[in-house]
């Protein structure tokens, strides 16, 4: 399969269950020696990863589930959620997803279930988590979001789907750990869960909102 | 156009054709990227686009300013991460040496060097400049989640038969930027993006740009 980057930026969505289809470590490769050419502030190329699959993979999941969240987190993301615009986004995300799904507001635990699977990164056979060191700036933390989108674009021209997973920050301690990396100065950002999606299955066919372009984007000068 | 071919094709263009870019094109483009993901769908990126006379006007304040050198600067407080060295460093001054050997500009030749980075402030030629802007409060996460909407602009501009130059200089002149062009006072701005078409004659845009080898970012487990 190969697609147009268009095609791409709209098939591509998180992906939250996938088949159990092996993914080889060649289209891997391809994707990760072709994203290298990501665009970065002075060339750094901040970004760093471990790839996982079969029995390390397995075994990380298993340390995960009996893991504590870390308190507090390495870096915080839920700011913006307490703020109401971005609030609300967020709550709109979660009411169509556990809508598809049939799951209501009220029930705490089967959302909390669900919640559960990024663990076991909804299936994915492969698991690529993104580290670099804890001294990159905000700067570098948007090179390495350039480098993450890369790679979920490619994984569309290859058939394949992906998850970006923030959720493995919550537990960024217990998996350096797993992996040998350094407490100190390295930062687990997120998880990219990579295999292929199951089609039918609805929490892979809501629909996504997005705010207009005119809530984000002003033209100036133009005719 | 393919993903691998527009993630192949995009680099920082530093040279632009004198060609006016279709404001219908951009809309198209930046609706698309629109669909970029970002941790609970906060979508926390913003964006003024500008070309001619908002354009020329900014460059303008910026030119006035440049000869102060350091003193004229900002300070901006996402670019660099304290503490680079090793290898950073060494990618750094890599692209450096690549740029100024491709235009045959001499280490020792400060006036050449200078003069070629004052170029940054004209966007290079490129008509169009997109100033790219988010609340202050955004985290880290919120950051990596502008990189992958940042890229995904870039991607879609090739296919448009467009190119790009992202430049976080544009940072060091913050008061200039703040004053040309109006955004929110709880925001902070993070840097610019000429967009473009690229001479593809000119010595610039042609010397290889080296990335690093995928051993020294990515680790493999269970492959």
């Amino acid at each position: 399969m190969t697609m147009s980057v268009t095609e791409a930026v709209l098939r591509r969505r998180s992906v939250r269950a996938f088949r159990d289809t092996p993914v080889s470590l060649e289209t891997i490769t391809h994707i990760l020696e072709t994203a290298r050419m990501a665009p970065s502030g002075c060339n750094f190329q901040p970004w760093e990863a471990t790839v996982l699959t079969g029995a390390p993979l397995k075994a990380l999941q298993e340390t995960l589930l009996a893991a504590q969240p870390d308190d507090p987190m390495e870096y915080d993301f839920s700011e913006p959620g307490k703020h109401e615009k971005y609030k609300a986004r967020l709550s709109s995300l979660g009411a169509s997803m556990y809508g598809t799904m049939r799951i209501g507001r009220e029930d705490v635990d089967s959302r909390t279930l669900f919640a559960q699977q990024n663990l076991s990164s909804f299936g994915a056979p492969v698991l690529l988590l993104c580290h670099f060191p804890k001294f990159m700036k905000e700067a570098q933390w948007s090179d390495v979001g350039m480098w993450l989108q890369t790679i979920m674009l490619l994984a569309c021209d290859e058939g394949l789907d992906t998850c970006p997973q923030e959720w493995m920050g919550v537990y960024g301690k217990t998996i350096k750990a797993s992996l040998g990396l350094s407490q100190e100065e390295t930062l687990l950002f997120c998880g990219i869960a990579i295999g292929y999606r199951d089609e039918d299955h609805p929490v892979n066919n809501f629909e996504r909102e997005r705010v207009p372009l005119s809530e984000q984007v002003r033209f100036e000068g133009f005719a | 156009m393919q993903v691998s071919e527009a993630v192949a094709s995009r680099r920082s263009v530093r040279a632009f054709l004198d060609k006016p870019v279709d404001p219908e094109v951009l809309r198209r483009v930046l609706t698309r990227a629109q669909r970029a993901p970002s941790g609970s769908n906060i979508q926390p990126w913003h964006a003024v686009m500008l070309t001619g006379e908002p354009l020329a006007r900014l460059q303008a304040a910026v030119a006035a300013e440049f000869p102060k050198g350091r003193a004229g600067h900002s300070i901006p407080f996402h670019m660099h991460p304290v503490g680079i060295d090793g290898v950073y460093r060494e990618r750094l001054f890599g692209v450096g040496e690549a740029l100024y050997n491709a235009l045959g500009i001499a280490r020792d030749d400060k006036a050449g060097r200078l003069g070629q980075y004052a170029r940054n402030y004209e966007g290079f030629g490129a008509p169009v400049l997109m100033l790219v802007h988010t609340k202050a409060y955004m985290g880290h996460a919120q950051w990596a989640d502008i990189g992958m909407w940042y890229q995904t602009v870039m991607l879609l501009l090739r296919e448009e038969g467009l190119d790009s130059c992202p430049q976080l200089c544009w940072a060091d002149y913050t008061n200039q930027v703040r004053e040309c062009v109006e955004f929110p006072d709880d925001h902070v701005f993070y840097c610019g993006m000429s967009i473009g078409y690229r001479d593809p004659d000119a010595a610039v845009n042609n010397f290889e740009v080296v990335r690093a080898p995928l051993d020294d970012v990515v680790r493999w487990q269970g492959f």
